[in-house]
């Protein structure tokens, strides 16, 4: 074989295998604070929601991010189409997460287009695993922690699951619902309650009736929680919302949204 | 051994031969633009030979598998850590052949003490309308050649242009759809593949026995594998599958 790969760019010890090719360069392993003490500015705080509906999973997350008490923007996207068949719904460090997202994306697509078949889910669950594991200096620094929900349709059986993470990559199965982000603990409540003790549980729930919990669920958490953004407001900035199912991934108009919301959230008591 | 430049010169003529006469039973690989986005279509005997390099892009190759696997993975490293570090709009066939394979295929080439690359490469870019589709041939050499609307990579120069010519003659000029270019492809690559005699054809062209030229459908499609992918303009982050309706229920 005389056709050398001289660069380092094309030396990889794992087939298939996206982020050994692009190791050196992943930033967040060389990112220190001063002294230890988390770095001021970096922006954080959310709210991400995933629950099982009639047809499968309905995603949300809230579009603020916040640097202390800054708000650093309110168009944040933090619901990340990986493929068409995967979701990944950010909390914590958005620079951190969104490079995770960025590094998943090609790493799906890099193993389909190497081993000429598609990363089973088990495998895509780890890939995202072994990034937190990697950013865990980051994490422990206390600027770079992030904390995802990764919702999935599962290539041969068609169901559609969702695995939430801690900032160390361990990961687990969230049977019906999962959250995360500085506004949760009030949206995991109200799940918890509505999944237990309403007439039906999530999993019954019509397509609208699941996109309008997400609403209220939403603003609940900006109610409680500076550092997830409301819904509506002075703006018409909405949430994200995107249902996947075992046939297809939708992402939720906001004219829709921006309906549902006038009608079902703002004016009701 | 190659002390003097003649015998240099005269090593790169035998390989060159070496590589023509290894490749030359290949069955070529045709590109088209059509109104949904990039065809790239051709048959093979064991190993696929159409491959999704990166979103918009796509390969197609004859030759040596081992050899065509190489610089498939070389375009797949390069196109993903060039669209993960800059953006994936910033990946284009121009510069995966101009700075990737072309300069590795010429070395391989011309490094006469070592084994050659046996292969030919076709790169193929979907764009939002077929005008800004591109197609690059590479050859074992390192050369580029630069097409648009409809390119045919074969073992000859002489089965190209044929086979070129066929199609230019029978596909619609433009705006041409998947269903109208897919019987053309077949016949067309019936009548690269088989004799006159084999397809009941007379010298002009004509049939004569339309019984052979089933019997040579029927052949190219038992003897062979047919293998389509479609560069989709509206979806170009995965190649679809094109399957040719004669082949269906086969």
């Amino acid at each position: 074989m005389r056709m050398e790969n001289k660069g380092e760019a094309f030396s990889f010890p794992r087939p298939g295998f996206f982020p050994d090719l692009i190791k050196k360069d992943q930033p967040w392993f060389r990112i220190k604070s001063d002294e230890g003490r988390p770095l001021s500015g970096v922006a954080h705080g959310t709210t991400i929601l995933a629950f099982h509906f009639k047809d499968g999973v309905l995603v949300a997350g809230d579009r603020r991010a916040t640097a202390s008490n800054r708000i650093m923007s309110n168009r944040v996207d933090k619901v990340l189409e990986i493929d068409d068949s995967a979701l990944l719904a950010i909390s914590g460090s958005p620079a951190m997460a969104l490079e995770m997202g960025r590094v998943l994306d090609h790493s799906l697509k890099y193993y389909r287009r190497s081993q000429l078949t598609d990363i089973s889910l088990e495998g895509k669950v780890r890939i995202l695993a072994q990034l937190l594991k990697e950013n865990l200096p980051m994490a422990v620094e206390g600027i770079g922690a992030v904390a995802p929900l990764f919702i999935a349709r599962d290539g041969a059986t068609r169901v559609v699951r969702i695995f939430f993470y801690d900032i160390l990559g361990a990961h687990f199965e969230g049977v019906e619902f999962s959250v995360g982000g500085s506004g949760s603990p009030e949206v995991q409540g109200i799940l918890r309650y509505l999944d237990r003790w309403s007439p039906r549980p999530l999993r019954e729930l019509s397509r609208d009736e699941a996109i309008l919990l997400a609403l209220r669920l939403l603003e609940t958490a900006s109610y409680f929680d500076s550092a997830t953004g409301g819904v509506g407001g002075q703006d018409p900035i909405w949430p994200l919302i995107k249902l996947l199912t075992p046939e297809s991934l939708e992402t939720i108009e906001e004219e829709a949204i921006s309906t549902i919301y006038r009608n079902e959230v703002m004016r009701v008591r | 051994m190659f002390d003097e430049p003649y015998r240099w010169i005269d090593a790169i003529h035998q390989r060159r031969d070496y590589i023509a006469e290894q490749i030359n039973r290949a069955t070529p690989v045709v590109g088209l633009s059509v109104r949904e986005g990039i065809l790239l279509a051709t048959f093979h005997r064991q190993n696929p030979k159409l491959y999704e390099i990166y979103d918009r892009i796509a390969m197609g190759g004859i030759g040596h598998p081992a050899d065509l696997e190489t610089v498939r993975e070389l375009l797949l490293n390069m196109a993903h850590v060039e669209g993960y570090q800059r953006s994936a709009f910033d990946v284009s066939i121009e510069r995966l052949a101009l700075f990737g394979i072309a300069p590795r295929l010429k070395a391989a080439f011309e490094d006469i003490a070592a084994p050659p690359l046996i292969l030919d490469v076709l790169l193929a870019e979907v764009g939002q309308s077929s005008k800004e589709d591109l197609f690059l041939q590479v050859s074992f050499d390192g050369n580029l050649q630069r097409s648009k609307g409809l390119t045919v990579l074969a073992p000859s120069d002489e089965m190209s242009s044929k086979m070129d010519g066929l199609l230019e003659e029978r596909l619609p000029p433009k705006d041409r759809t998947l269903d109208e270019v897919l019987p053309v492809l077949s016949r067309v690559f019936m009548e690269i593949l088989y004799s006159q005699e084999e397809l009941g054809m007379d010298g002009s062209g004509n049939v004569i026995t339309p019984d052979k030229l089933e019997e040579c459908k029927s052949r190219l499609f038992k003897e062979k594998s047919w293998e389509g992918v479609l560069l989709d303009r509206t979806s170009p982050a995965r190649v679809k599958k094109v399957i040719h309706p004669e082949d269906m229920g086969r």
